[in-house]
């Protein structure tokens, strides 16, 4: 069992995938389900055992941002009737959290590379917080929006040679494919609420832009994943809930896949 | 009385010179850092940063010598550093946060203060490595030791090689781990002229 929790695959897909199904089944009834992404993703860094917080770095911050989006979303969840508001309001704190996370490597950069990746930085995180966030009401496209976010960034950031970041981001595909699969079997009462998509959209936003920072994944593929919740919101079909899952999941992965794409034409020296 | 004192001095003042610490610039053309990490439990994969600075100082009549390194990490090197067909070249995995993490972490370095001596020559050198923002003690036994001039220039040089090792864990580098074994083995050689 301890070998077969060593493996890479196991580590950033069955694992994840099986505690975020039991944590989605589990939380069910209190309506947080959604946590199933950071159940999953915490099994997994858990599992890594390369987490510590001295000395705090990028990539440890970016999980601690994780655990906190995961909070603050099971907080909003049950104290808060989220707004149209809520999500520009998280997208903001995470856009300026994502300059706390990167500071060390901006602080290494000339001012105006700074200023101008911060910026980047910034508008990427609070766009895919703010707009992934907006779909708390609808579980079967925020299920497909947090599937295809967590594999595409974790597909990237392997090709763009981050193995920890590719598994941070597949952990966090499997763990939102679990949640997803539960909303295929029992529908819109599993609700996805700002959990989900805050934890999803937050650590897929980070694990992408630290994959683009310490590993070689362009910005470009930052730019197609940020399509993701913008795809996802296509017109579905009156088909029963399953099928309006895989339907959604397509038109996520269209963006997610793109991501790739470009992470992988990257790798072999073609840049758009 | 005082001509005797006079003479005393003058045959002393040279071996007072002599006593005096000596400091030494590393050389950067002449001064690499090797290691080595065992691959799947089958061969050695060895690698050298490219770009090191330092100095170090020795008083051999106070037995006394430190030394200073600072490696520039993205200088890594191991050969592989063509992609070919595969997503990214060896050399590129190493930069990567997966191992050096070089964007967050430029330098390692080196602080040795504490020597050993075996006669005159330094055996042992005991310091702090910092290496991804973990400082932890480290040992290099010093193999081979000479000074003597250059040979073209005629300044001043000393220089050898050292060896030691660490476990990579103990820094946060478990990438890997046990595939790529968690004990890097260490080489150092340098050489420095005399300030």
């Amino acid at each position: 069992m301890r070998e077969l929790l060593a493996h890479p695959i196991v580590q950033s897909s069955a694992l994840p995938f099986v505690v975020g199904l039991l944590a989605a089944a589990l939380l069910l009834p209190l309506r947080l389900s959604g946590l199933a992404a950071a159940a999953g993703f915490a099994a997994t860094v858990m599992a890594v055992g390369n987490f510590a917080l001295e000395p705090l770095t990028a990539t440890r911050k970016l999980v601690v941002l994780g655990g906190a989006a995961a909070l603050l979303g099971a907080l909003a969840d049950l104290a808060f009737r989220p707004t149209r508001f809520t999500g520009m309001v998280l997208g903001a704190l995470f856009g300026g959290a994502s300059l706390w996370a990167f500071a060390s490597i901006l602080g290494q950069k000339s001012p105006l590379e700074a200023a101008l990746l911060g910026a980047g930085l910034v508008a990427f995180t609070a766009w895919l917080v703010a707009a992934t966030v907006s779909l708390h009401y609808d579980p079967v496209r925020a299920g497909a929006a947090a599937l295809a976010l967590g594999l595409g960034a974790g597909i990237a950031s392997v090709l763009g040679a981050s193995a920890l970041l590719g598994q941070y981001g597949m952990a966090l595909g499997a763990a939102s494919g679990a949640f997803l699969l539960l909303v295929m079997v029992l529908g819109a009462r599993v609700a996805a609420g700002t959990s989900l998509t805050l934890t999803a959209s937050a650590l897929a936003a980070l694990i992408a832009a630290g994959a683009m920072l310490l590993a070689q994944v362009p910005a470009t593929a930052l730019a197609a994943l940020a399509l993701v919740p913008v795809l996802v919101r296509l017109p579905l079909p009156h088909v029963p809930g399953w099928m309006q899952a895989v339907l959604a999941s397509v038109y996520a992965f269209v963006a997610a896949g793109g991501a790739c794409a470009l992470a992988w034409l990257a790798g072999r020296g073609w840049t758009i | 009385m005082k001509r005797m004192t006079l003479g005393a001095l003058a045959l002393t003042l040279p071996l007072a010179g002599l006593a005096a610490p000596e400091n030494y610039t590393l050389d950067p053309y002449h001064t690499y850092p090797h290691f080595a990490v065992e691959h799947f439990g089958v061969s050695m994969i060895w690698g050298r940063f490219d770009r090191t600075s330092g100095k170090f100082m020795i008083d051999r009549a106070a037995k006394k010598a430190s030394l200073e390194l600072t490696v520039n990490t993205a200088s890594v090197s191991t050969g592989d550093n063509d992609k070919g067909s595969r997503p990214r070249s060896l050399d590129e995995h190493l930069r990567n946060a997966d191992f050096f993490n070089v964007a967050e972490f430029p330098r390692m370095t080196f602080k040795g203060d504490s020597v050993k001596f075996n006669g005159d020559i330094p055996a042992e050198v005991t310091g702090q490595l910092t290496l991804l923002g973990v400082t932890r003690p480290l040992t290099l036994k010093v193999e081979r030791w000479a000074c003597k001039d250059n040979p073209f220039n005629k300044k001043p040089m000393c220089g050898g090689n050292a060896s030691g090792s660490l476990k990579r864990s103990d820094f946060g580098m478990k990438y890997a781990l046990p595939a790529v074994s968690d004990e890097v083995r260490l080489y150092v050689g340098f050489e420095g002229y005399r300030d």
